[in-house]
């Protein structure tokens, strides 16, 4: 609202998500070839090895043009791409953690000089220099991961930082020590992977078994301690939201899950190569390469998922706004702009006052500054598929717009706006994928039902307020569903239909079982709920 | 429509240093990464110039391959050295910096595309080069055009974020980010003016290399010379014309900056044309009678008093026409005395191990490795 939003058809946390997966899977390669390199040119030196020197001296060449052309450009590019993105988010940590970039700045420096006379002295220096300058590259590169990685997991557990505002404070955040260990040891095993690109085309298959068999056994350990590093680091997030991560969608959950059958993996094909090191070539490293990309990937994710609905936690949502009204925040705090309305707040918008001749156009300025850092129209997170999935009708929308903060555990922020912006944001969304009433009425299934109206904040579990709570009457049980608001008054008007009332009980109760415990496991793990 | 209430209000966190510690860092790593960046930028060219001009084509093609071999490492100098200054301009403009951005979005994001199939293109041409000089000329032109434009959407974003007055209009009309400045009347010559700053400094690049190979290869480096003296000489003289074509198209009180009102501009603009008017006669007559030392030492020093020069102006132009959106005063100052002295000292030791490199690389002698 405080900056213009890109209007990025294709979705502004796809494009970053390509950015930062792209980079991060170079930049951890980048640091922890500095390490393979140097151990490995130094093992060639002390067995005398000038086959094994000679491939070393060729895989530096093809870690430059990878770490240092791709993985330089496209570091700048995550940034570029968070100040197009999310440039309030960017202009807070750029003033918290300007320092710390500064920092950054200088072992970068001295690692892109020290990588590129790495490669240009492999004709020129003594081994001893030359080794010299592979460790200069090696501890700048991990002492710029060791920077960063304050700052990356400052938006996620930004821990007391909110208390004091201390630089050092949200630096080492619960979050920083696993996390750099964790980014570390994938370092460390990417190194290997890559190597085994180049190690896999060699002709002569003597030298390409023993420097697959290097290169494979390399990423083992790195492997082996990666489950048990992320475990100490979901351990440091909050219960509460690593708890609210679980559930039917795309979550840090499955993400995490992923993440761990991945790097299984990976380590099954590292097992496999360092056994049989002579059946490595090109498309197996490909493909353990791919297998890798995608657990740093899934890292990522997890780390994305769990920060949700903050790119700040506890600090900035990811629309923008502040969670809590601070002094000097603008009137861009969630409270203030749903006090003052967001087309009044927003300064980048066209309609201050929404008219009945407006309300489409002012309904797509307040999705646009309240909701397109996260969702599109008809691509990434796109709005129309989400809608046309549930048959929502504009009442419906309008209702459940008003509850957004309780959806999915919490992974949006409250809609912050007039309940006049609201209706025009319903509208619009609605035009997007036109529903009658008549076709959101339509569904009687009452597991259907469910999905479509109750499943974006209940949960199959026990412990959920549905299943405590709600009479078990049937006939008590769909007269109580006649009003939401008066059941519970956050619960948004849904105006089901009595058949659809009647259908949904019965769903409800039949997960319960008849007088049994409220709760079916199966049901459960068919919802894939908590 | 809206002007002034478009400019995005600070966020609520205070700057961490003094509002002039960041000016200073910003000055200093501009005129760095400039450096870096003209090297590069003029290098490139008159590789592409060497290698599609000239009938000597034994020698053409031996300055374009010399040239093009040091691309690869002024292009990362340009880009660590463009980070900082970067950096240190969000810091204190980044209210204006990020909101041009936005309004022109696709081709601020371009940027990392050209500049990665540049920097891949350069490579190509270092290395295989030698292999297929035929190729490696046309791969050179698509690279060095590429970061041309690089050049151009970065005069696009940086006029764009000095010009609150046309945000509105330019975001409103294309919110997909689908913008460049165009209609800026500065836009060209301010562009110009770097451009062909970029070449006179690829000229003392050239420079350099005929000192480098001055014992080893006379006759080759007095050509270097001669060719880089030359493209220097005629660069400069020609940025006396662009010059006035960027200052005349100026808004009038901005011209006026220089023609007395602001008596530090004036001063830097007159010492920027009288001390270029003597880099160029230094220069030319160096190149006549073929003293290297002077072409390699007392122009460049000359030529970087005059980039710092241009830097400053350029400073006292962006704050200009910021005037009525711009205050530092607007700024709250809480100094992060736990972290500003160790940025300092490892600032200070990176500069003493990065100098300890280059001696240490640079002395060796060369050995076969493999």
């Amino acid at each position: 609202m405080n900056y213009p939003v890109w209007d990025l058809s294709v979705g502004a946390g796809l494009l970053i998500a390509i950015v930062a997966i792209l980079h991060v899977f170079v930049s951890h390669f980048a640091v922890g070839s500095g390490l393979f390199l140097v151990v490995t040119e130094r093992k060639a030196r002390r067995d005398n090895d000038p086959a094994l020197l000679g491939w070393v001296k060729k895989h530096t060449k093809f870690f430059v043009l990878v770490s240092v052309v791709f993985g330089a450009i496209s570091g700048v590019g995550i940034w570029f791409t968070i100040g197009l993105i999310s440039p309030q988010a960017t202009s807070n940590l750029i003033h918290i953690y300007v320092w710390g970039w500064a920092i950054e700045w200088v072992f970068f420096f001295l690692e892109i000089t020290a990588g590129l006379l790495y490669l240009y002295g492999w004709d020129k220096l003594e081994p001893k220099l030359h080794m010299w300058f592979g460790w200069v590259y090696f501890w700048n590169a991990w002492l710029s991961l060791v920077v960063i990685n304050g700052i990356i997991t400052f938006m996620l557990t930004s821990g007391n930082w909110g208390k004091d505002q201390q630089f050092w404070t949200g630096f080492f955040n619960p979050t920083y020590f696993p996390s750099l260990l964790f980014r570390t040891a994938i370092a460390l095993a990417l190194a290997g992977v890559y190597a085994l690109i180049t190690a896999s085309v060699l002709k002569d298959t003597a030298l390409k078994a023993r420097i697959v068999r290097w290169a494979a056994a390399w990423t083992i350990p790195a492997l082996i301690v990666l489950p048990a590093i992320g475990w100490w680091y979901i351990k440091r997030i909050p219960a509460d939201i690593w708890a609210n991560a679980r559930g039917p969608m795309p979550t840090a959950t499955t993400y995490a899950g992923l993440a761990v059958l991945l790097i299984g993996a990976a380590l099954l094909l590292a097992l496999v190569t360092v056994l049989m090191p002579k059946r490595m070539n090109l498309a197996v490293s490909l493909l353990l390469l791919l297998i890798s990309l995608g657990a740093m990937g899934s890292f990522e994710m997890v780390r994305e998922s769990l920060r949700k609905p903050y790119v700040i936690s506890n600090y900035l949502y990811s629309n923008s706004l502040y969670s809590a009204t601070l002094p000097g925040d603008g009137g861009f705090s969630e409270d203030e702009v749903s006090a003052n309305g967001a087309l009044k707040s927003a300064h980048w918008v066209v309609n201050k006052e929404i008219t009945p001749a407006n309300e489409l156009d002012a309904g797509h300025e307040v999705f646009r500054v309240e909701c397109q850092s996260c969702h599109t129209q008809n691509a990434y997170r796109g709005i129309r598929k989400l809608i046309a999935q549930r048959q929502w009708d504009e009442a419906k929308i309008e209702a459940m717009t008003g509850g957004l903060n309780f959806m999915h555990n919490g992974v949006m922020p409250a809609f912050a706006g007039t309940d006049q912006e609201r209706v025009a944001l319903a509208k619009y969304l609605s035009s997007l994928e036109p529903i009658t009433t008549e076709a959101t009425n339509a569904s009687v299934d009452g597991a259907t039902v469910f999905a479509r109206n109750c499943a974006m904040c209940h949960q199959v579990t026990p412990a959920d307020p549905l299943f405590t709570n709600l009479v078990r009457d049937p006939a008590a049980a769909a007269d109580a569903l006649q009003s939401l608001p008066a059941l519970f008054p956050v619960m948004p008007d849904l105006k089901l239909t009595a058949q659809q009332r009647a259908a949904v009980v019965q769903w409800i109760n039949a997960q319960r079982g008849p007088g049994g415990p409220a709760y079916s496991a199966q049901a459960a793990n068919t919802e894939g709920a908590k | 429509m809206m002007s002034t209430n478009m400019v995005p209000i600070l966020d609520l966190n205070p700057l961490p240093a003094p509002y002039w510690v960041f000016k200073v860092l910003l000055l200093v790593t501009f005129f760095l990464h400039l450096l870096a960046m003209n090297a590069m930028l003029g290098g490139a060219v008159l590789a592409v110039m060497a290698h599609f001009t000239g009938k000597d084509r034994t020698h053409g093609n031996r300055v374009f391959l010399d040239v093009a071999k040091k691309i690869p490492s002024l292009l990362p100098a340009t880009v660590t050295l463009g980070i900082a200054p970067l950096l240190f301009l969000q810091v204190i403009y980044g209210q204006f910096f990020y909101t041009s951005s936005v309004i022109m979005a696709w081709p601020w994001f371009s940027v990392l595309v050209m500049l990665t199939i540049a920097y891949y293109g350069f490579y190509y041409v270092s290395y295989r080069g030698g292999k297929d000089p035929g190729r490696a000329g046309w791969v050179m032109l698509v690279s060095t055009l590429l970061v041309t434009f690089i050049g151009f959407i970065y005069s696009n974003n940086m006029t764009l974020s000095m010009d609150p007055n046309h945000w509105a209009a330019k975001y409103f009309a294309h919110p997909n980010g689908l913008n460049l400045n165009l209609s800026e009347p500065t836009l060209f010559p301010r562009y110009l003016h770097f451009f062909v700053a970029a070449i006179a400094v690829g000229g003392l690049l050239l420079v350099f290399m005929a000192l480098a190979n001055w014992k080893r290869d006379n006759d080759y480096a007095r050509r270097l010379l001669y060719f880089g003296g030359k493209t220097f000489t005629f660069a400069t003289m020609a940025q006396f014309v662009v010059g006035i074509l960027f200052l005349m198209a100026l808004p009038r009180e901005m011209i006026m900056l220089f023609m007395g009102g602001s008596p530090l501009a004036s001063g830097l603009m007159l010492f920027s044309i009288v001390a270029s008017g003597i880099a160029i006669m230094v220069m030319s007559k160096a190149v006549r009678t073929g003293n290297i030392k002077v072409a390699a030492v007392q122009v460049p020093a000359i030529i970087a008093i005059v980039i710092a020069a241009m830097v400053v102006m350029r400073d006292i132009l962006r704050d200009a026409y910021l005037k009525p959106y711009f205050h530092p005063e607007q700024f709250t100052v809480k100094t992060q005395w736990t972290v500003l002295p160790l940025f300092l000292l490892l600032f200070v030791a990176g500069v003493v191990l990065w100098i300890v490199m280059m001696r240490r690389f640079f002395k060796a002698k060369s050995v076969s490795a493999s």
